[in-house]
């Protein structure tokens, strides 16, 4: 088997191991990044910021354990603002089960560093089945359709929940999300209640979404991991998304590297071929 | 579970990292070829999936929402709810179906009228912005200070709705299917459609690879950082990972001309 061969053939476990080297190195040599910001995602910053202290976030959170590795970083990096602005939180899930138990270990995490306390600055409000259908009600009364938090505790006497009644009350909604849960909120909530929405998707979801922030039914954006590590950077801190990127630009490289090496090496190969064939030599 | 064991209580983060590690790398098994131990943790995580989401409706839905106030609160009105539920399961008598059809129905009045509030929400206003003006004008100032009536579009801006009219129009064009689509201009619109939406197409290709590395990257974050400490170190994880994957492409070349495995 000669060189052009070989590179055309490579086993995929050899692409595999080179793929975890490539995501691993970044683990112990982490360089200094600036991304540029995206008008999305800054656009999702401003409106969050422009919140006043204790304005009422609705943080719909649709992810499981499958999309952990952009979900989380994008809900880590919101909750993170939103803490730092002193809003009131109220997590509600209503497109993924897990959702719920995976942002309440978050806001648990971040809670202590930001001087939250369950109840009082924020709330889990759980899962809810059957969202389009829950949502005709949830707008009408918010703590009578809920009923309890994922502790359960009543709503509607927690401190969190003063002054919010209906979907008027809210003063921002989120949506994290890995599939088009947030269109049961643009249908029922944003949409019927004027309330401004922002929503973060996976990188797949990216451009299905934009058309909702040009359309104005959202007012920001965050797409994948990118969106992430742009968000981390405007609040200035390095977390899980900073670090994740590193290892996804070296694995983008490394993968362009492969494409372009295998397609080098088919077409000197041909060519190879071809002059085989009219006689000459290789 | 930890109140009855001292044990499990003061250990419970260690198991919890170890069996995550076990369960990736066992997941992860299948990169090297297909097996058995792969098999046994892709139906535990299908099993723990479905039970989770058996649990949760459970636990925060009927539960709270009707098991409590129906026995405990003597809310006894909503048994109706209850039968109504039940008569779903119906569709698997032939003699007593149109029990089920009665609350199929039902929902699907319901679905189709909230059709229209759906409609108003979610589709009329990405209709109304696909109106997009194509000549540059300054600002127009509005009533309120401070609050232009009409927002200023400059040449970029106007070459920018072009764009997406033609964009937009190419691809109505191709969706257009009434008569034959025989006029060259309309050939050539509906061509150009199609390649638009495949550049489309291959953009959310191109994403869908991000977020598996981004799921990937999440797991080794996890094997490095987290369980990393419980073997001796990140490096040690490392280490051991990387002479894993080495062990296995020797393997691979080893097998080399033997017969061909089967390809998962």
């Amino acid at each position: 088997m000669n060189f052009l061969t070989f590179l055309q053939t490579v086993d995929r476990r050899f692409l595999y191991a080179m793929l975890l080297l490539a995501v691993c190195i970044p683990f112990f040599y982490t360089p200094e990044i600036r991304v540029p910001i995206q008008p999305s995602t800054q656009k999702m910053y401003d409106e969050i910021n422009e919140l006043k202290e204790n304005d009422f976030v609705l943080f719909g959170v649709d992810w499981g354990a499958g999309t952990r590795g952009e979900s989380r970083a994008q809900t880590e990096a919101l909750m993170r603002h939103c803490m730092k602005k002193k809003l009131r939180i109220a997590i509600m899930a209503i497109g993924e089960p897990q959702a719920k138990q995976l942002t309440q270990t978050i806001a648990l995490a971040l809670q202590k560093e930001y001087g939250y306390e369950q109840g009082v600055n924020w709330v889990n409000f759980g899962y809810k089945a059957d969202p389009e259908n829950y949502l005709k009600a949830w707008v009408q009364n918010i703590p009578g359709s809920i009923g309890v938090d994922i502790r359960g505790v009543p709503v509607a006497t927690m401190p969190v929940m003063k002054g919010i009644t209906t979907a008027r009350d809210i003063d921002f909604m989120l949506d994290i999300t890995p599939t088009s849960s947030y269109e049961s909120y643009i249908k029922f909530v944003q949409g019927s209640f004027n309330r401004k929405m922002g929503v973060a998707v996976t990188s797949v979801m990216g451009p299905e979404a934009f058309n909702r922030l040009d359309s104005n039914q959202i007012v920001g954006l965050i797409v994948g991991l990118q969106g992430a590590v742009e968000y981390e950077q405007l609040l200035g801190y390095k977390g899980a998304a900073t670090r994740a990127s590193i290892s996804s630009s070296f694995a983008h490289l490394l993968i362009i590297g492969f494409i372009i090496l295998g397609n080098v090496a088919m077409i000197l190969e041909r060519r190879q071929r071809a002059r085989l064939s009219m006689g000459g030599t290789a | 579970m930890t109140q009855f064991s001292p044990w499990l209580a003061s250990h419970v983060e260690t198991i919890m990292l170890w069996t995550g590690a076990i369960c990736t790398i066992a997941l992860f098994s299948i990169l090297y070829k297909e097996n058995k131990v792969y098999r046994v943790f892709e139906h535990i995580f299908l099993g723990l999936g479905t039970g989770y989401m058996v649990s949760t409706n459970w636990n925060d839905i009927i539960y709270p929402k009707l098991w409590v106030p129906l026995w405990d609160k003597g809310e006894w009105w909503l048994v109706f709810v209850l039968f109504a539920g039940l008569f779903y399961y119906f569709i698997y008598s032939n003699k007593f179906n149109w029990l089920a059809r009665l609350v199929i129905g039902f929902f699907l009045g319901v679905t189709s009228g909230r059709a229209f509030q759906e409609f108003v929400n979610d589709i009329w206003p990405q209709v109304a912005t696909s109106f997009k003006p194509l000549i540059p004008h300054a600002a127009v100032a509005g009533p309120t200070a401070g609050k232009a009536l009409v927002k200023e579009l400059t040449t970029s801006g106007a070459i920018n709705n072009l764009i997406f009219l033609v964009i937009l129009l190419c691809v109505m064009t191709y969706f257009f299917f009434s008569f034959e689509q025989r006029h060259p201009v309309i050939k050539g619109a509906s061509k150009w459609g199609r390649w638009l939406m495949m550049f489309t197409f291959g953009a959310i290709f191109g994403s869908t690879i991000m977020g598996r590395l981004a799921l990937l990257i999440d797991r080794v974050d996890f094997l490095l950082n987290d369980f990393g400490p419980q073997v001796g170190g990140k490096g040690v994880m490392f280490a051991l990972l990387m002479g894993a994957a080495v062990l296995i492409v020797y393997l691979v070349s080893k097998s080399k001309g033997q017969a061909p495995e089967y390809e998962a």
